[in-house]
């Protein structure tokens, strides 16, 4: 059955007309979670607030179960879900960049939005700062061509390398999941503050 | 904590079901019954010998000619280029990257159009597209390309440029010349084949 839109059971349009209402629907969930404020996703870095980690890692979780049963019951098909291929190094310089900024400017591209929607002039500075690299690395990319083509990987899977089956690769993650939403709480207890 | 214990309590045992099933591996076909049908009945599969023939004499890189025949066979004889994958060893995984992409076009012969037809039919289903068949397998290939008949002085001229084609080409590829050489009067003398451009390339349209 799925994937619906490569498999043309909806139509394109149909299909970014579903993505503009989840769109809607994860701004709004961002909003009321209080991501628009940038201290709540530095405390990640500090200890303070992990709300973070624990959102994104149990949508993660949850997307990764949902699919596995979904394939397990034959309602789609994963081999035609896109992953991203890895490009090796670009992923890590591209982490090591993404998470600078993240400490410095205390937003991630979607929150910044949601900052921005309700007037945060810091968020608003932010998504400059986002168009200015866009297209400083737009214009530059003959520069970095070569280091952001490195180590091509294809579209490997984490468990197919440790050589385990996906679901026990995602029992093992969940389970590391939840150690670390363990680990979090811990932390939140050890380097409290009083008003963020 | 109560929402991590909660969170803890409905992932664990689903981490655990999804861990001890075994992974769903069947590969569901693509096409319904009525689909499939209706690709057979406008038998968009098929390429005609002269396309693949035009093809192959001017080495065109997106051909790649699929014997489905037995090995056997294929050593004895094979169009230039081929490379063999019987029927039967399909859908082994070696060859599922050659079946299934979207670059080339996959041409399936076999001597008639039978077991070409049932390889297209398989990858047809899987949801494989760029795969087309022969037409007339190479029983027709021996006649039309490597053999082909002079038709009647009646005949339009299309008749005589389809076989004046088809002359050059069959020499070209190793074939006809032997037998029918000097006694003709329309094509040129020329020792060096010269291959006319077939009608206009019709690769078979359809598909996804």
């Amino acid at each position: 059955m799925g994937p619906l839109a490569p498999n043309e059971l909806i139509s394109e349009n149909t299909n970014f007309l579903l993505a503009f209402f989840i769109g809607i629907a994860f701004g709004f969930v961002l909003e009321s979670s209080g991501f628009s404020s940038s201290r709540k996703l530095a405390g990640i870095f500090y200890g303070y607030d992990t709300v973070v980690l624990k959102v994104f890692f149990t949508g993660a979780i949850t997307c990764m179960l949902g699919l596995l049963f979904m394939g397990l019951f034959g309602w789609i098909d994963l081999d035609l879900i896109y992953v991203n291929p890895t490009y090796l190094t670009s992923a890590i310089v591209g982490g090591i960049v993404m998470g600078a900024g993240f400490i410095m400017g205390g937003f991630c591209p979607g929150t910044s939005f949601c900052g921005a929607a309700i007037g945060k002039i810091d968020a608003m500075v932010f998504i400059g700062g986002l168009f200015l690299g866009i297209y400083g690395f737009a214009f530059t990319y003959g520069w970095w061509e070569k280091l952001y083509m490195a180590h091509y990987l294809g579209e490997p899977k984490v468990s197919t390398i440790l050589g385990l089956s996906d679901g026990l690769f995602g029992l093992l993650l969940i389970l590391a999941a939840l150690a670390m939403f363990v680990v979090a709480e811990w932390a939140e207890k050890k380097f409290p503050r009083e008003a963020y | 904590m109560k929402p991590l214990k909660l969170l803890a309590l409905i992932i664990i045992p689903m981490g655990f079901i999804i861990a001890a099933v075994p992974q769903n591996k069947t590969n569901p076909y693509k096409l319904t019954a009525e689909e499939l049908l209706n690709e057979v009945n406008t038998r968009n599969q098929y390429v005609t010998a002269d396309v693949v023939a035009d093809m192959i004499i001017k080495k065109d890189p997106t051909l790649r000619l699929i014997d489905v025949r037995s090995q056997d066979e294929f050593e004895k004889f094979s169009l230039p280029g081929a490379i063999n994958i019987p029927v039967n060893d399909l859908l082994s995984e070696d060859y599922a990257g050659i079946l299934n992409q979207d670059i080339k076009m996959n041409v399936f012969y076999s001597n008639g159009t039978l077991a070409a037809n049932e390889a297209w039919m398989v990858t047809r289903q899987l949801g494989f597209t760029n795969n087309y068949v022969l037409e007339g397998g190479l029983n027709y290939w021996f006649d039309a390309i490597l053999n082909p008949q002079k038709p009647a002085s009646t005949s339009p001229d299309e008749e005589f440029a389809k076989y004046d084609f088809r002359k050059s080409a069959g020499q070209a590829l190793g074939g006809g010349g032997l037998t029918v050489q000097g006694t003709s009067d329309q094509t040129s003398t020329s020792a060096k084949p010269a291959v006319k451009p077939a009608a206009k390339k019709k690769k078979a349209s359809g598909g996804c």
